[in-house]
């Protein structure tokens, strides 16, 4: 037979089901959001792994100038160190996804796609390989150039020749860097597609998996050695690259989001256990006079803790019935749609036992751990103290400073006005003070979170702001060779609408390390310091070029988390055109990992690459910046100088450049906004916690209202004001506390993604929505309870217990 | 019924009058109260009828569970009756909906409670100015002077500014009187208010409210103190939910 007072405890949990709801659904919440992050955050981690451990990674690429054939591609196989080659050929096309607007567009040939050992490609949906005379497209870059499957698209290659090609198919590609984040979408045809395109097969990308990949060091080596093979047959190399052991090419931005991910994670963690910890001792507060009936009966220390405990840890347990499952799905959703966005697949949507775990230990110990404290103070008051009918809720109020200053005379100024409703909101604010306290510690991790998200969001725009401010150009053409520069400018001013131009010197370069082994592509732009088209109107560190400089460049930060030896002032050794020239670093700009940039002076550049008085690169500032008109104008140059019998290569628009830069941020803000509208969500709950408790602890109180004539509305009001009052402070602390808070968030994003913290940005709009939010949120929190206390007859309350 | 219904043609709350027509502020017919719980019913007040004059000083005295606080409560509207009519002042207090009962009673009743029941965080002054906010029956601009008057009044002026829990039981029990007087009420119910109080505290609270009969305040007290009970003009004994008998006292 069951101990009598494990009948109390469920009793105590079946009698007032609001109130097991309430705390049920308070702890659930806390816990679905640590759930939710640390699933999310492992199935993302192995998810990330396993999909790019399944295409057989390339550990380095060798990019050719001519193209290669199967026997050379077997001699790179045979190598000792290398343990897995494949080749492809990689043709730059332009691809039309408007009329008259073209696009690039990378088009791979492969000779058997059922065959591919390394980088594999997959079959996503449609045809499969390529059929002939058509292309397939990678899945991702769909949306970027506007089309569907069984769309005929046009495809102008760099001879010009226009094909109408019928897209039949999709396939998945999670070696490249998905189009939506880099702007360039890829294509996949056959090699009899490429014989009617009118190009003749070769290869000209050599995929190289080293004997030892983990080792990126060891890969770099054997990428030099691929390198040094493909030069001693005559073929030259305008890029080579060393991936990052075990990492897909939007790595950085993902590990920038995990980064975010685990902050948060920690965050809600925090707002769980403060708001466990608040509803227990609430709990306890309200049972005090229990316990103190039962100490008057007999009851040992021991025997009450023993039963509290109990009570405790059921609601724990039915709040992880609640929260584990829906944090799996959560989880689940979450992972997938961002897996969506980043193109790539989950093999697995396990979850972690160690998220379950830790939602377990904080579910169930924690509550446990957090009513020691309360309970041992309540087990201190003695039984006649507890049971004292001389009390009009918990609470003591008037022993304090804060309690003094705002009672007493000091408010009697207001006398002629009717605010005491407001004055007995204010000061029950203040009664409780333990609690008031968690409730504010809780809502002030929310406030603060909620704005510290909107700064980062802030943050990433003002730093994509801080990056376009460095160019005052609308159009920005490279060509395919370097032409004289005046030839270039005159073309340009031909065309109406055209204010200014400017040449640059536009090359990629690579550096020299110490050892001799050659690091990642880096575009260098060479203008002329006093180009009116470039501005530095603020570097992290350093400063911009002079006209006297000489040798020297500014780099963007993203440079450091690729050569992190390198700092402002050292020597770096860069190759150009196969030469190496050791350059000075004497600024640093912000910028994203993605296509590393530096800048140097175009008198320097164009004498030692022998192109002086030559640019391969033209910015054009138009008369009007609106997109239609530089779209036109952008078109209407590239057909000028195509008609002129000039390459063009690439024709880049700022405002697709600045669309581009926010796409890949956007995608962390909307992360950010879900864990904002969690947070708030927590927040809000604990409020409506604590509220009800209140609530429930003044139900004397609120006869006396009745007895003295106060209306619902007036019950109510002091509840919610008194919410408000809560909700207001929070903002207020919280507000301040998003000011470092932001700074870290800001820290680990920037540096993740960037290599340097984003431009701060503290979002006072952030703070206003917060304040919006928070004064309904605490209304809503209070309305509830309030309106529930509102309904009590005088009698039921008076005689409540 | 019928009075029910005549209730709900005219509103409730403004047929307050200083007096009513035939002298009489309360008037109870036939009022029955049953209380029904998971253990059975409870008949705590059978077949009530009774009758209090204006400016009548009236104790109900009678053993625990005679149904003397349920009978004030159901005066004062702090409870509901299961049959019968009650009338106070010439409104149907058992046909008001709650929120009626709260607006009106705290314009027409006092309420005096045996643990005083001041609200613990505001000061003396403000809980009286809490409920003349609520009563709005005075302008806002001389509710302070008023309020203060009314402490002067039970001679707690001194202690305007200071907040229930700084104050013994006797004051505040006279703030509570203070209070209870804060919107010029017809009728004060006072359950038990000596109750917890020593014998020196409980004087000066039945002096008060001899010194309020005499400037025409209808009061109704509830005890279960035979000598308090004398004190006032009239005695009404209760047992088992029935009037006993009524006594006027010399």
């Amino acid at each position: 037979m069951i101990n009598i007072r494990w009948y109390k405890v469920l009793n105590d949990l079946a009698g007032n089901k609001t109130r097991t709801l309430l705390i049920v659904l308070s702890m659930a919440v806390g816990l679905f959001a640590v759930g939710v992050i640390l699933s999310a955050r492992s199935i993302l981690s192995r998810g990330l792994a396993e999909s790019f451990a399944a295409i057989n990674p390339s550990t380095g690429v060798v990019r050719t100038g001519e193209t290669f054939d199967e026997q050379f591609l077997a001699s790179v196989r045979s190598m000792h160190d290398v343990q897995a080659a494949d080749a492809r050929r990689n043709l730059a096309a332009r691809i039309e996804i408007a009329p008259d607007e073209w696009k690039n567009i990378s088009i791979f040939v492969v000779p058997d796609y059922n065959e591919i050992q390394v980088n594999k490609i997959e079959p996503d949906t449609g045809a499969w390989p390529p059929p002939e005379r058509e292309i397939l497209i990678e899945r991702a870059a769909l949306q970027v150039i506007h089309a569907q499957v069984g769309d005929t698209v046009r495809i102008k290659l760099a001879n010009d020749t226009i094909r109408e090609m019928k897209i039949s198919g999709t396939a998945y590609d999670p070696a490249q860097m998905p189009a939506q984040l880099d702007g360039t979408p890829y294509g996949y045809v056959s090699t009899e597609t490429l014989d009617w395109l009118g190009e003749s097969f070769g290869f000209n990308e050599l995929y190289v998996i080293a004997s030892n990949p983990e080792d990126e060091e060891w890969s770099r080596q054997v990428v030099n050695q691929v390198k040094d093979k493909a030069e001693r047959i005559g073929l030259t190399i305008p890029m080579t690259m060393t991936a990052e052991p075990g990492q897909l090419p939007m790595d950085d931005i993902l590990q920038a989001i995990l980064a975010l991910m685990g902050i948060l994670g920690v965050l809600s963690l925090s707002l769980s256990v403060f708001l466990v910890v608040n509803t227990v001792s609430a709990l306890l507060a309200q049972q005090k006079r229990q316990i103190g009936v039962m100490k008057a009966i007999g009851g040992s220390s021991l025997q009450l803790l023993g039963m509290y405990l109990v009570m405790v840890m059921a609601y724990g347990a039915f709040a992880l019935l609640l929260a584990i499952p829906l944090g799996i799905y959560g989880a689940r959703a979450l992972s997938q749609s961002m897996a969506y966005y980043f193109n790539f697949d989950l093999a697995s949507m396990d979850i972690p036992m160690q998220s379950i775990v830790l939602q377990g230990i904080v579910g169930l110990a924690l509550p446990v751990i957090a009513s020691l404290v309360p309970f041992i103070s309540s087990l201190r008051i003695s039984p006649a103290e507890a049971m004292s009918l001389y009390r009009t809720g918990k609470g003591r109020f008037g022993t304090n400073p804060v309690d003094r200053m705002i009672s007493g005379r000091n408010l009697w100024f207001a006398r002629d006005f009717p605010v005491r409703s407001f004055l007995l909101s204010l000061r029950n604010t203040f009664r409780s003070k333990g609690r008031l306290l968690l409730t504010l510690i809780t809502l002030t991790l929310g406030s603060a979170t909620f704005i510290s998200v909107f700064s980062v969001r802030s943050s990433l725009t003002s730093t994509v702001d801080e990056m376009m401010k460095w160019f005052n150009f609308d159009v920005m053409i490279t060509f395919g060779r370097s032409y004289r520069s005046e030839e270039l400018q005159q073309l340009a001013r031909q065309l109406p609408g055209v204010y200014e131009t400017d040449t640059w010197q536009q090359l990629t370069v690579r550096r020299v390390r110490p050892d001799g082994s050659e690091g990642s592509m880096i575009y260098m732009f060479a203008p002329s310091p006093d180009s009116k088209l470039i501005s530095s109107p603020g570097l992290a560190e350093g400063r911009w070029l002079l006209p006297s400089d000489q040798n020297a460049v500014v780099v963007s930060s993203a440079l450091f988390i690729e050569e992190p030896d390198l700092k402002l002032g050292d020597n770096i050794v860069l190759k150009l055109y196969g030469d190496e020239f050791t350059f000075k670093i004497i600024g640093v700009s912000i910028g994203t990992s993605f296509g590393t940039i530096m800048y140097a002076n175009y008198d320097y550049v164009s004498r030692i690459t022998d192109r002086a008085g030559e640019s391969d690169a033209l910015m054009v500032s138009m008369s009007t910046h609106d997109p239609e008109s530089v779209l036109s104008a952008s078109s209407a140059l590239e057909r000028l100088y195509e008609s002129n019998g000039l390459r063009v290569n690439t024709v880049d628009t700022m405002f697709v450049e600045r669309a581009q830069a926010e796409a890949i941020f956007d995608t962390i803000v909307s992360l950010l906004l879900v864990m904002a509208v969690l947070m708030a969500l927590v927040g809000g709950l604990g409020l409506m916690g604590t509220m009800s408790i209140n609530v429930l602890e003044r139900t004397r109180e609120i006869g006396i209202l009745r007895a003295i004539g106060a209306p619902n509305r007036g019950v109510a009001q002091v509840f919610i004001m008194e919410g408000i009052a809560i909700g207001l402070m929070s903002w207020l602390f919280g507000a301040l506390l998003a000011v470092p808070m932001s700074g870290a968030l800001n820290l680990a994003v920037g540096t993740s993604m960037m290599g340097t913290p984003l431009t701060y940005s503290y979002s006072v709009s952030g703070m206003l929505i917060w304040l919006v939010a928070v004064f309904f949120l605490s209304t809503l929190a209070s309305y509830i309870p309030a309106r529930n206390a509102s309904r009590l007859t005088v009698r039921e309350v008076l005689g409540y217990e | 019924m019928m009075a029910a219904k005549t209730a709900k043609k005219r509103s409730p709350l403004k047929s307050r009058a200083d007096h009513s027509p035939n002298g009489r502020l309360v008037d109870l017919h036939a009022v029955k109260k049953i209380y029904r719980s998971s253990a059975g019913t409870f008949t705590a007040l059978e077949g009530i009828d009774l009758q209090i004059a204006s400016g009548e000083f009236v104790s109900i005295i009678g053993k625990s569970g005679s149904g003397k606080s349920t009978l004030i409560n159901l005066i004062s509207g702090i409870d509901q009756p299961t049959s019968g009519e009650i009338f106070v002042n010439n409104v149907p207090v058992h046909s008001l909906k709650e929120e009626q009962i709260a607006v009106w009673r705290g314009r027409s009743i006092g309420v005096i409670f045996q643990f005083f029941q001041l609200l613990p965080t505001l000061t003396a002054v403000e809980n009286i100015l809490l409920a003349m906010d609520y009563g709005n029956r005075y302008p806002v601009s001389e509710r302070a002077e008023k309020a203060i008057h009314l402490l002067e009044l039970v001679g707690m002026a001194d202690w305007a500014h200071s907040l229930p829990g700084t104050l013994s039981g006797g004051q505040a029990q006279r703030v509570a009187i203070a209070r209870s007087l804060a919107n010029d009420p017809l009728l004060l119910a006072a359950d038990e208010p000596t109750g917890n109080l020593d014998t020196k505290s409980a004087d000066t609270v039945l002096e008060l409210f001899d010194s309020l009969t005499r400037e025409g305040k209808t009061i109704l007290m509830v005890t279960h103190d035979m000598e308090l009970a004398r004190r006032a003009a009239r005695t009404i004994r209760l047992s088992d939910g029935r009037i006993l008998d009524q006594k006027v006292n010399d």
